[in-house]
């Protein structure tokens, strides 16, 4: 290791807070080298050399994160090393933190392997979800079968948030699950995702369900709804639209005629015409409210 | 859309006007149609319950009671509650759920979950004022269940939560209100009046002021207490082990958690430096921080930090600086000097409490067709006007998202130490692909947007 890194190490370790502060501020300068030794200063019993530690492996991080470079490639090496060489948890959650900002491709396959680790299976899941590409989709679905089910809602709820297709049949079989909350959680993906399937997808009974996860199941149907409105299928979304119409309570019929108020069809006029008469204030203003915009449209 | 489908649309819009039901709704105003009866009173829930969650508490309040508002949460002095009552509260500490039902009175109903809370019928709208990681997953699931919102400041933790309480705000038709106070004291109205009417010319720069942030200690990390659901707490936001500064109170100088002095302050500053510009629904394009942040300790947000953000179109400067340069004009902790090429206006704080402005601005009154500004009864006043009305409060989530915007953005820039250019349309950072994996965070266990 050349003089300049060996002495960077030093100063992390210094007594000295001006001294570890001075060195994790050049650390962006340093040989993706220091790594190794800057993951073992991270599980210090100092706390401020153990921060000292965390801090330059976050600055290496951010000093190749604004595009791919060979400099991003060795630091993601280094990494991915140390991720696997490390006992200490705690270093292995910064790194896997750290990837989720830099890493790709290369980073699915180490991180994935974390996903059955009960300890460490969330900062997996955190890391993968950060990771565009279809290599973190996959990995994330294909853990689904071996996980448990709390775990299973988890990696749903991760391929919800990147509206990832692959997810769809995995949310589909959680709904028919007898564990309601699994279920849910498959309605959540499902909804997020957004995305129809040559097979009807078969939402979960709301006989059985708790108030909040009937809440859920409404909620996610909406989103679906905005999806395909979105995505030019204002039939599917129309029709789900003017079921919440029909609900007891009125946010859901004020999300239903806001969302028929972006569609612009005769027939979503129609169904907002239906409620400007309502006897409910809220109900009568959005219905109000979503009558203008569509004639303005 | 085809022209044909447009035309038909038309048509049937035409057709229903012509039969005067259109005609009836477009000519009442909203709030005439929304007008409770006079025995309508406002029940609210409240989740989150340390000293600023307790202070929004109230007994019940029946038409034609005259009870003053708490001074603290923003508007003229002279202010009066309207008819409300507080009937549940949720907190995962159970000595400061305890300590909020004693301080309340009568029989709340008590909640450790918030989504058991949610679920309750009988609540019209819910005061957050948990710590900031929690306000957007709350806001939104609040949304959800039918509520309005008076959730706290800063709205948000991540550029993409801010994104999904607009959404949720609008994909609910409800009435979200952020607890920028600011903008609901006398004086931050009449400063924006006098530079909205051209009194200081064209506004270029706007330049803030605050002193810094503590730099803290190490405090050993330690089990929980008793009554405190540590993980509950946590929440959403990655898992650190419990420590007694990293939490109540002290949770502000995380940046995971809080976000220090710029997402505090600055959620205060910013908002009325934002409606002064007429700033609400846009951002800068470009973000630049330098600064330091504790050499040593626990806390990881800045200690001193100077931010420039560039808008364009119009063109100006908005510059944050802790500690910065006071005003000489008006003495206060903290605020915002607006420089017009015809001269310069101090805004003081910012904050529902201690807001003043210049004596010049004070005197002011606009001219007939002058640009009169909204002046709100009171911040928590104009959140439960808006709940009968069903209209737009003054500091809607749109605003709110766009002020913690720059918090959140600002910080950003100082964490990368890098110049950030933002396309404040489509929320994204041009040309790093790092500073936009930052724009979200995924969230810990069950709790995901």
């Amino acid at each position: 290791m050349a003089e300049k890194e060996a002495q960077f190490l030093k100063d992390i370790e210094s007594s000295s807070a001006d001294v570890r502060f001075a060195a994790w501020r050049r650390a962006g300068e340093m040989d993706p080298q220091v790594i190794p030794a800057l993951a073992n200063l991270m599980a210090s019993s100092q706390p401020g050399v153990a921060r000292a530690a965390r801090e330059a492996l976050e600055a290496i991080t951010h000093s190749v994160g604004v595009a791919n470079s060979d400099r991003r490639r060795t630091v993601i090496r280094q990494f991915l090393t140390v991720l696997q060489n490390n006992r200490a948890e705690t270093v292995k959650a910064q790194l896997l933190r750290q990837l989720s900002l830099i890493g790709g491709d290369e980073t699915v396959p180490v991180a994935a392997k974390f996903l059955k680790d009960p300890k460490l299976r969330e900062e997996a899941a955190f890391c993968l979800e950060r990771i565009p590409g279809a290599a973190a989709d996959a990995a994330l679905a294909g853990a689904i079968a071996s996980a448990p089910d709390d775990f299973k809602a988890r990696l749903l709820a991760a391929l919800g948030h990147r509206r990832s297709e692959v997810g769809i049949p995995h949310a589909a079989q959680a709904m028919q699950s007898s564990n309601k909350e699994l279920a849910i959680a498959g309605a959540k993906a499902w909804g997020r995702i957004g995305k129809t399937t040559a097979a009807p997808v078969k939402l979960p009974e709301r006989a059985g369900l708790t108030e909040w996860q009937k809440t859920e199941l409404l909620d996610s149907q909406l989103r679906f709804a905005e999806a395909q409105a979105a995505n030019g299928n204002a039939a599917e979304a129309i029709a789900i639209y003017k079921g919440f119409l029909d609900e007891k309570e009125e946010h859901w019929q004020c999300a239903a005629l806001v969302g028929l108020s972006k569609i612009h069809l005769p027939e979503a006029a129609m169904a907002i015409y239906s409620k400007l008469k309502s006897r409910n204030p809220r109900v009568r203003i959005t219905a109000i409210k979503a009558w203008r915009k569509h004639s303005e449209a | 859309m085809s022209e044909k489908i447009r035309s038909s649309r038309r048509e049937f819009l035409g057709r229903a006007a012509a039969g005067g039901t259109v005609a009836l709704f477009d000519i009442v105003p909203a709030r005439v149609l929304a007008q409770p009866a006079p025995s309508d009173i406002v029940n609210f829930g409240h989740i989150g319950l340390g000293g600023r969650g307790r202070q929004f508490l109230r007994p019940e309040v029946k038409p034609g009671d005259k009870v003053r508002a708490n001074p603290n949460l923003g508007g003229p002095g002279d202010r009066y509650l309207r008819p409300s009552r507080s009937v549940a509260l949720c907190d995962i500490d159970s000595k400061r759920l305890d300590e909020a039902a004693t301080k309340l009175g009568g029989k709340p109903r008590l909640y450790k979950d918030f989504r058991r809370l949610l679920e309750d019928k009988d609540i019209d709208a819910v005061f957050i004022a948990s710590p900031d990681h929690w306000h957007a997953i709350m806001t939104i699931a609040a949304c959800q269940a039918g509520k309005d919102v008076y959730v706290e400041k800063p709205a948000c933790n991540t550029i993409e939560e801010g994104r999904a309480m607009v959404n949720a705000a609008e994909r609910y038709a409800r009435v979200v209100q952020v607890g920028s106070q600011g903008r609901s004291q006398t004086a931050a109205w009449q400063a924006c009046q006098y530079i909205r009417n051209g009194q200081i010319g064209t506004v270029r720069k706007v330049t803030c002021w605050h002193y810094a942030s503590p730099t803290g200690d190490w405090t050993p990390d330690a089990e929980p207490p008793p009554n405190l659901d540590y993980d509950a707490w946590v929440g959403p936001a990655p898992w650190i082990p419990y420590n007694p500064k990293r939490t109540h109170g002290a949770f502000r100088w995380m940046i995971d958690f809080g976000g220090g002095q710029i997402r505090d302050r600055g959620a205060h500053v910013m908002s009325i430096a934002n409606w002064i510009m007429d700033c609400d629904s846009t951002g800068p394009v470009s973000i630049e921080a330098t600064g330091e942040p504790p050499h040593d300790g626990m806390y990881d947000s800045a200690v001193t930090m100077t931010v420039t953000y560039e808008f364009k179109n119009p063109d100006w400067t908005l510059i944050w600086a802790q500690p910065g340069e006071p005003s000489t004009e008006l003495e206060g902790r903290y605020g915002a000097k607006y420089w017009g090429d015809k001269g310069t206006l101090t805004v003081t704080y910012g904050d529902g409490q201690n807001t003043n402005t210049e004596q010049k601005a004070k005197d002011y009154k606009p001219l007939l067709g002058g640009v009169e500004v909204f002046r709100s009864p009171g911040h928590a006043e104009n959140f439960e006007d808006c709940i009968r009305t069903r209209e737009k409060p003054i500091m809607h989530i749109e605003a709110g998202h766009r002020v913690a915007s720059l918090c959140i953005l600002g910080n950003l820039s100082f964490k990368l130490q890098r110049k950030l250019l933002w396309d404040p349309k489509a929320e994204r950072v041009l040309n790093d692909e790092e500073a936009n994996r930052m724009l979200s965070r995924p969230g810990r266990g069950p709790w995901h947007l």
